[in-house]
């Protein structure tokens, strides 16, 4: 039993295979096969088209800071000690943006239109969680 | 591509009016539920009015989320059988919607007589137990999604709005003082409002004293947590010449939502307050210039500011010199939130907003909290985390 203290994600139907893909420290997003957009989070048409012909695909794992915020109050005991922490909306260059912890990092230094990659972290024996540092 | 709007058939500039606005007590009111208090301001609006229930035909309400047809409730409790009456869920533009809807209902032959009103019990839900003031929510988490959030310590409208507030800093040197300035005018209405719940004076160096929450909002940068109600009525400028109080004609209004996403395209600095404020100009035939006071949505600092730029008060990237120029002060250029807001006054999501533009046009005040010679205001509500936006334009004639 793990001793995890934070939330884990609840996957939806339409996000169980992103969450499959961070198993496989894969970063899978989807692609419309018609115009080409991605987007995240999961969704059965394109927000672009409205094409129900799209697939997944290993995003690059690279992109930039488009935005973040600091935490410096409790929201949640599990991350008690851990303040202050990151929350950033990442725009992965695909395309498609997902928030996102930044990590290895000073608080102070994060930036936005900073670079950043993904880095994978298995919370739990059955989750793992993306997330950023800077490139 | 969004497509071109269709010519309206009828323009409905003046056709109806607020003729009526009511509060409920303000601020800790844990021994009364948020349908009391609502029911509190329902009867004040009225009584302003000089109108009662048997005169209502429409009820456009909202309350706590989670109360299945909350409108229902309330009819039953004040006896009501309307004509038109819904639930709104729009977030903070629900109420500022709500007066819209009543509008179109009543110019449609629908309805005669709505009343239009928000009771929230905010302030006890999130002292209620210890996971819901951690949270600072009175919602369940559940409303708010369970993934893609919660497990990154994603929590919170502090967070979700701070998002626009770094990337408006980032693109146009906006700074911390020009948020400051925002929560300092705002404090200084409230000082002479009596009902309000903040009391004591704010500097801009008490402002940046103020405890970090989700940088870049520190405490004064957030709107306060209210058991609160308030209520308005609406009916036909024609009935309303022989009513009560001096009628505030709804000269136009708008809305617009990016359900796109707050995270998505330049959303988080260009609100709806664009779009939504150019249809109320276009409908009532003004222009920001017109505009003598704002009742701006201020559930954090940064809104407000954006809101300036996106109504056209100022350019895009200069609200924060905008602010810094007293503008927003009571004999600024443009008073804006003058009960204090919902930063200083009470916080009813845009309700109590609007309450306080009607009661400026109808000229209750004394000369502490009167803007003089107020001839038209603009009300604006926003929410929904944070892409919905309606607008209001009241004018006295």
């Amino acid at each position: 039993m793990s001793d995890y203290a934070k939330p884990l994600p609840i996957p939806s139907p339409e996000s169980e295979p992103f969450w499959a893909g961070t198993k496989k420290h894969l970063l899978k997003i989807q692609k419309c096969n018609e115009c080409g957009e991605t987007w995240f989070p999961p969704a059965t048409l394109c927000p672009n088209c409205g094409s129900r012909n799209h697939r997944w695909i290993d995003a690059a794992g690279k992109g930039i800071i488009h935005s973040f915020v600091t935490y410096h109050r409790l929201y949640h005991k599990g991350w008690e000690g851990e303040l202050p922490y990151v929350v950033a909306i990442v725009e992965l260059v695909e395309g498609a943006r997902m928030l996102a912890n930044i990590v290895d990092i000073e608080a102070n230094d994060v930036a936005c239109d900073m670079s950043v990659q993904v880095k994978f972290d298995d919370v739990t024996d059955e989750v793992t969680i993306p997330k950023f540092q800077p490139t | 591509m969004i497509s071109p709007i269709v010519e309206p058939s009828i323009n409905l500039r003046d056709r109806c009016a607020l003729v009526g606005a009511g509060t409920s007590q303000l601020g800790k009111v844990p021994d009364v539920s948020a349908i009391g208090l609502l029911e509190e301001a329902i009867t004040n609006a009225l009584n302003d009015a000089g109108l009662t229930t048997s005169d209502v035909d429409g009820l456009l309400l909202r309350g706590p989320d989670e109360i299945y047809t909350f409108h229902q409730v309330v009819g039953e409790r004040l006896g009501i059988d309307a004509r038109f009456s819904t639930t709104l869920t729009n977030g903070g533009a629900s109420q500022v919607m709500g007066v819209a809807l009543a509008a179109m209902a009543i110019s449609s032959g629908l309805a005669s007589c709505i009343v239009v009103g928000y009771g929230r019990d905010n302030w006890s839900r999130v002292h209620a137990n210890k996971e819901n003031h951690l949270r600072s929510s009175g919602r369940p988490q559940q409303m708010y999604g369970v993934e893609f959030g919660p497990e990154l310590g994603y929590f919170g409208a502090v967070a979700a709005h701070a998002f626009g507030a770094t990337r408006h800093m980032h693109e146009y040197g906006t700074s911390r003082d020009q948020f400051g300035a925002i929560a300092v005018a705002f404090r200084e209405h409230a000082l002479r409002n009596p009902e309000a719940v903040m009391k004591k004076p704010l500097t801009l160096d008490d402002y940046r004293c103020g405890r970090m929450i989700v940088a870049p909002f520190g405490l004064f940068d957030c709107s306060l947590q209210t058991d609160a109600a308030g209520a308005v009525v609406v009916t036909s400028a024609e009935r309303a010449k022989d009513l009560r109080q001096r009628p505030v004609l709804i000269k136009g209004f708008g809305t617009h939502n990016n359900l796109t996403g707050w995270y998505n395209k330049d959303n988080l600095t260009h609100t709806g307050a664009i779009e939504a404020g150019q249809a109320a100009y276009r409908m009532a035939g003004l222009g920001p210039e017109d505009i003598d006071f704002a009742q701006i949505y201020d559930c954090f600092t940064y809104m407000v500011l954006v809101q300036l730029e996106d109504y056209g008060f100022c350019k895009k990237g200069e609200g924060g010199e905008f602010v810094e120029t007293g503008a927003l002060r009571i004999d600024g250029s443009l008073p804006t939130n003058t009960s204090g807001g919902q930063l200083s006054e009470a916080h009813v999501e845009g309700m109590l907003q609007v309450v306080e533009g009607v009661r400026q046009l109808q000229g209750v005040y004394g000369p502490e909290r009167q803007v003089e010679g107020a001839e038209i205001g603009l009300v604006s509500g926003h929410g929904g985390n944070t892409v919905c936006e309606s607008t209001l334009i009241l004018g006295t004639a």
